[in-house]
């Protein structure tokens, strides 16, 4: 009986110890489990971050979509196990398709793969993708129609870049399960990283891009960027301006080409041989008067080198010199006319004296009358001349800013009165009425000689571009804005609206400009200038050609 | 003595030459203008026509133009005065059919009278 009993005891014990043991041996694996587990988690992480530094180190900063991938599937075949590795890039129409063999398979299992890709790319993109072109490569292994083995296991990796699905990774095996899931989805987060870091670079790319764009675009120089092949790579808004290229016929292609470039410059320069020039002999060229239908220009041509010192292509720069041409034709015009002005009493001076001293030594022009009239045309022209260079000086004075003014209290109603009565014996010759209309007295400061000067210049104006009817000077305080204002109405040739606003500028050219009445319309400008520098404003209207006009000055009261 | 047009627009200088060619015995007649000009030459027929080609209303080259499309007053000896030494002016000026030419300011009256002399002695010996 304590036998039995010692039995069932032991019995008992050992079952004790056999499920204590059962029961540490299963905590035991599950510990392991998770333990194993975790690691195999962390060699996964380890293994998928060595990828993405491998793959990034290669891509670099390169946004050039074929070697992204490129790259990403050369990585991808070092990792796995597979027969071919390949990838499809599509563009349009074409497709681009590239294959490395690691084990010969046949020409079929090539095929196959091709359809899988496609397949790939109408799932995604969720339309019938049939390319009408292939640009097809093969490398690796040769080719073997005797491997009959078809494509047993595959996965294809979509590579998005922003949001656009710019190819497919597909590697392939003519093995049942080859490819896990776990495998495949470690790669896709690979290949998904990868294209993130190359979106993100080609966002910045593009805002960088952006902005120089927008700089290059807000230059009013016409820019353009070539390369070695004379490629047009850049050409900001102002090249189509510039050029007077024709604004394209459709919308749709608005982009100036290097055709358009090197036609509008036909017959002017050769634009093509100019770069070449600036690349063969690695310096800047300058051309510098090329004159289009209504603009000039000057155009520079810069090479441009790399990093690493090697020639790339040329930036040229186009710069519209119209403007300055203009003004420097009339500067010349002007310089002309003041020489002809100038030369004209010069000869009558001189050949009047000349004709005078030949009757004075022949003693037949000793007629009193006439010496009188030969002395009287050397006098005028004499005047004319002195009056002409004192207008030169004045203005050169304004311009250099060195116009010294003499100002004192004035009666100006006094200063009028005096320059009324001067010209009226002019006035008289043309049967022209001259009168003034002013208050009594009229104080005021001002540089009385300079101001005589000015109201000189209007009035004989005034009668020279009048054949009939009055002329009117007349004073009167305009006590709102604090200033005397003095008018001079006549009934004259009038001025035409286009003329009014070049009217007292020193390079003028008049329109509508009557070679009859002469003078080099300097007067204008020293009266302009005299006037200015008394704080005061001169101004004209005029209701058009023929009805006459008012020129108006102010000084301030 | 002839008789001889002066077409000028500077009232000095036409002045200065009227004297010059009226001391010299010949018969001046101003003209100050383009149309003033063509319109003396067909009225007075002169001998000589001494012409500037810078003038209002119409241009030296105009008027000789005119002048010489015209069966009355094609004959016309002129003298261009100018201040424009440029060949291409002058070109066209003797293109135009003037008989002479001479730059206002380079030259004294004494030359001018020269001119007047010759040019009228030649046509003489044409006709």
């Amino acid at each position: 009986m304590i036998i039995n009993i010692l039995l069932v005891a032991d019995f008992i014990v050992l079952a004790i110890v056999m499920a204590w043991y059962i029961f540490r041996t299963l905590r035991e694996r599950a510990y392991l489990r998770t333990r194993l587990s975790q690691s195999m988690q962390l060699q996964q992480k380890v293994y998928q971050a060595q990828v993405l530094k491998e793959i990034s180190e290669r891509i670099g900063y390169s946004l050039d979509t074929t070697k992204v991938v490129e790259i990403i599937t050369n990585s991808l075949g070092n990792l796995l196990p597979y027969d071919t590795v390949s990838y499809m890039l599509i563009t349009d129409n074409s497709a681009v398709f590239k294959c490395h063999v690691e084990n010969s398979v046949s020409h079929e299992f090539i095929e196959e793969v091709k359809d899988k890709i496609l397949m790939a790319f109408s799932g995604i993109l969720n339309l019938d993708v049939k390319p009408s072109r292939f640009d097809e490569s093969v490398t690796g292994n040769l080719l073997d129609d005797n491997v009959r083995v078809g494509v047993k296991s595959y996965f294809n990796l979509p590579v998005f870049i922003g949001e656009k699905l710019v190819g497919v990774i597909n590697v392939a095996s003519g093995q049942f399960g080859r490819f896990g899931e776990n495998e495949a989805s470690i790669l896709y987060t690979i290949t998904n990283q990868a294209a993130l870091a190359v979106t993100r670079l080609q966002g910045v790319l593009r805002s960088e891009r952006g902005k120089l764009k927008a700089v290059i675009d807000s230059i009013t120089d016409g820019i353009i960027s070539v390369d070695l092949s004379h490629q047009l790579l850049v050409a900001n808004p102002s090249v189509r301006e510039i050029l007077e290229i024709a604004p394209a016929k459709s919308s749709e292609v608005s982009d100036i080409t290097m055709f358009d470039i090197v036609d509008a410059l036909a017959g002017k320069t050769d634009l093509r041989t100019k770069i070449d020039q600036a690349l063969a002999e690695d310096k800047r060229i300058f051309v510098p008067d090329v004159v289009l239908k209504n603009r000039a220009l000057e155009i520079n041509i810069t090479p441009v080198k790399n990093e690493i010192g090697e020639k790339v292509g040329a930036n040229v720069v186009f710069h519209d010199i119209t403007t300055e041409k203009s003004l420097e034709k009339l500067r010349q015009e002007f310089t002309a006319m003041m020489v002809h002005e100038l030369r004209a009493p010069l000869t009558a001076v001189r050949w009047s004296s000349e004709s005078m001293l030949k009757n004075l030594a022949q003693a037949t022009g000793s007629e009193p009358g006439k010496v009188k009239d030969t002395l009287v045309t050397i006098e005028t022209a004499s005047n004319n001349m002195l009056e002409l260079v004192n207008d030169l000086l004045d203005v050169a004075k304004i311009e250099a800013g060195k116009f010294e003014l003499n100002s004192q209290e004035y009666d100006l109603a006094e200063v009028a009165k005096q320059q009324v009565e001067v010209f009226k014996p002019q006035a008289e010759v043309k049967h022209l009425a001259l009168s003034l209309s002013s208050p009594e007295k009229l104080k005021a400061k001002f540089d009385r000689i300079r101001v005589s000067q000015v109201l000189g210049n209007l009035i004989s104006n005034a009668i020279k571009y009048s054949d009939s009817g009055e002329i009117v000077v007349s004073l009167l305080v305009d006590e709102a804005n604090k200033r005397v204002v003095v008018g001079v109405k006549d009934t004259g040739i009038g001025i035409s609206r286009e003329d009014l606003p070049v009217l007292f500028s020193k390079f003028k050219q008049l329109k509508s400009g009557d070679r009859s009445k002469k003078g080099t319309g300097l007067g204008l400008v020293v009266s302009k200038g005299i006037i200015e520098s008394h704080g005061g404003q001169i101004w004209v209207e005029s209701p058009g050609e023929n009805l006459g006009s008012t020129f108006y000055f102010s000084l301030p009261n | 003595m002839a008789k001889i047009l002066v077409a000028e627009d500077d009232k000095l200088i036409s002045a200065s030459l009227c004297d010059a060619l009226k001391s010299q015995g010949h018969e001046a007649t101003p003209a100050y203008d383009g149309e003033d000009a063509v319109a003396k030459a067909k009225e007075i027929k002169p001998d000589l026509l001494l012409l500037d080609i810078m003038m209002p209303k119409l241009d030296g080259i105009s008027v000789l133009w005119e002048l010489k499309s015209n069966p009355e007053t094609k004959g016309v000896a002129v003298i261009v005065l100018t201040n424009m030494g440029d060949m291409e002016t002058i070109s066209k000026i003797l293109e135009a059919g003037a008989t002479d030419y001479l730059l206002k300011s380079d030259q004294s009256i004494d030359e001018v009278m020269k001119k007047v002399r010759d040019v009228l002695s030649r046509d003489i010996k044409l006709s």
